[in-house]
């Protein structure tokens, strides 16, 4: 029993080494939450929404802005590994590396949703129906998770590349498309009002992507940064 | 360089006879489809190339396990061979499927669940060329195309789960039957016709497969590098 708390302290203790780094520097979630904002206003030009379309695509609109804003977080916290070699330090101890993964996992996972905690009330501001929904909130942690856990072993293994981060949108939006879809589906039907049995399936199939993505770290992050 | 192996050519020769005699089979044994005529026609290369490109990312992932397992790189050469290949009959899965929807349903294109999933895949493995060029070092490319290769096998059964999740317009032919047995929905000819042209796809593939496998292991040999 011991070792598996050994265990969990180590996913503790690099979720709080980044929370730490976040809490000090404050780089990572303002500019995810800035960056998502742009994407709103960039859609809300580009597409000419006019007011009642607005309403039928909000919670697209989040998820796109969601998506595309956790990237630059993902692949932060596996670039300020890279600097300094600080990614060696937490390789050489003596933990197993999966534990590493978890903590990145959870940490990222915090960012994003704090980010998309706060898009709600402005989404509901921007787009006059309150999104502020506890069903909302539940998909978010399902949808964002399932999306960390995938992102977050893609980040690790573009970082390896020549090209370093760029490659990690072009890995990552496709394998991440299903959750996209779900997680508009299911957001999409609570928005709606429509009863939770039209949306259950989507609820259960994130679920589903979380437990895939987070084996598929457990077995292969080791993989990715072995040298 | 190895003296080409007598079943491959073998292989080749079966290939050349039986492609064209599936063809045969199909414009001249086939009843017509009584609603959409000659058209109809396509779905036999159309499921046989989708079938092919399937069953190739499944043997690209297997292909992927095997190198973790046993570090050797010809584990590494089927695995992008196979990727290369299934590609290739994705693509040729959906411009068939492209053909026979102008008519039937009167567009090109639609953002139906499985022609976008579908296309999806053909971009996960693009980024999967993308991810091998951006490394530097044969070792690399390997142990990181083979991770990818298996996460992104993963992604088969959600786009196969998918279509049963939304309410899709694309054809359902083999449907899964009540009492354990599936019903197709199609005539005994047609079956034979169906049948045969997956039995020759699947022989096509592994014979494709197998040439560019021996191109990956020249490519290692001469080059000392794997590709």
């Amino acid at each position: 029993m011991s070792a598996f708390r050994d265990y969990l302290s180590a996913v503790w203790n690099v979720l709080r080494k980044d929370i730490h780094v976040e809490w000090r520097g404050r780089q990572g979630v303002p500019v995810m939450l800035v960056f998502a904002l742009l994407v709103v206003f960039l859609f809300n030009f580009a597409l000419q929404l006019s007011p009642d379309l607005q309403a039928g695509l909000a919670a697209g609109l989040l998820w796109v802005s969601l998506a595309l804003a956790s990237t630059l977080g993902l692949n932060r916290s596996i670039s300020l590994e890279q600097e300094n070699k600080a990614m060696d330090g937490l390789l050489l101890a003596p933990v197993d590396r999966s534990a590493i993964y978890f903590g990145k996992v959870l940490s990222n996972f915090g960012f994003t949703f704090l980010v998309g905690l706060v898009l709600l009330p402005v989404f509901s501001l921007f787009y006059q129906q309150n999104m502020f929904k506890p069903l909302l909130v539940l998909v978010l942690v399902l949808g964002l998770g399932a999306y960390t856990s995938l992102g977050t072993l893609l980040a690790a293994l573009s970082i390896q590349t020549r090209t370093r981060d760029v490659l990690l949108p072009v890995l990552l939006y496709p394998l991440a498309l299903p959750i996209l879809i779900a997680a508009v589906e299911a957001s999409r039907g609570i928005l709606a009002g429509q009863p939770i049995t039209d949306y259950q399936s989507w609820l259960t199939f994130l679920l589903a992507c979380n437990i895939l993505f987070a084996a598929a770290g457990l077995m292969f992050f080791e993989t990715i940064l072995e040298e | 360089m190895t003296k080409k192996p007598k079943r491959l050519t073998l292989l080749d020769i079966l290939c050349l006879i039986l492609v064209p005699a599936a063809m045969v089979l199909i414009l001249f044994f086939t009843p017509t489809e009584r609603v959409m005529g000659p058209v109809q026609k396509v779905f036999y290369f159309h499921v046989s190339a989708a079938w092919a490109g399937m069953l190739s990312f499944l043997l690209a992932a297997a292909a992927g396990a095997g190198y973790l397992i046993t570090r050797e790189q010809k584990w590494d050469w089927l695995s992008l061979s196979a990727i290369e290949v299934g590609l290739v009959f994705g693509l040729i899965a959906i411009l068939s499927g492209m053909i026979w929807a102008q008519p039937i349903w009167n567009t090109w294109w639609v953002w139906d669940p499985r022609l976008t999933t579908t296309a999806i895949m053909e971009l996960i493995y693009l980024a999967y060329f993308i991810l091998r060029s951006s490394l530097d070092t044969i070792e690399s490319r390997a142990r990181l195309g083979a991770v990818y290769a298996i996460v992104s096998a993963a992604t088969v059964p959600l786009t196969f789960f998918s279509i049963r999740l939304f309410r899709t317009i694309h054809p359902v032919v083999i449907a899964m039957g009540g009492s354990g047995g599936s019903a197709f929905n199609m005539t005994p000819r047609m079956l034979l016709a169906f049948f045969s042209s997956l039995f020759v796809f699947t022989l096509l593939l592994s014979d494709l497969v197998w040439h560019r496998y021996r191109l990956a292991r020249l490519q290692a040999v001469n080059c000392g590098e794997g590709v």
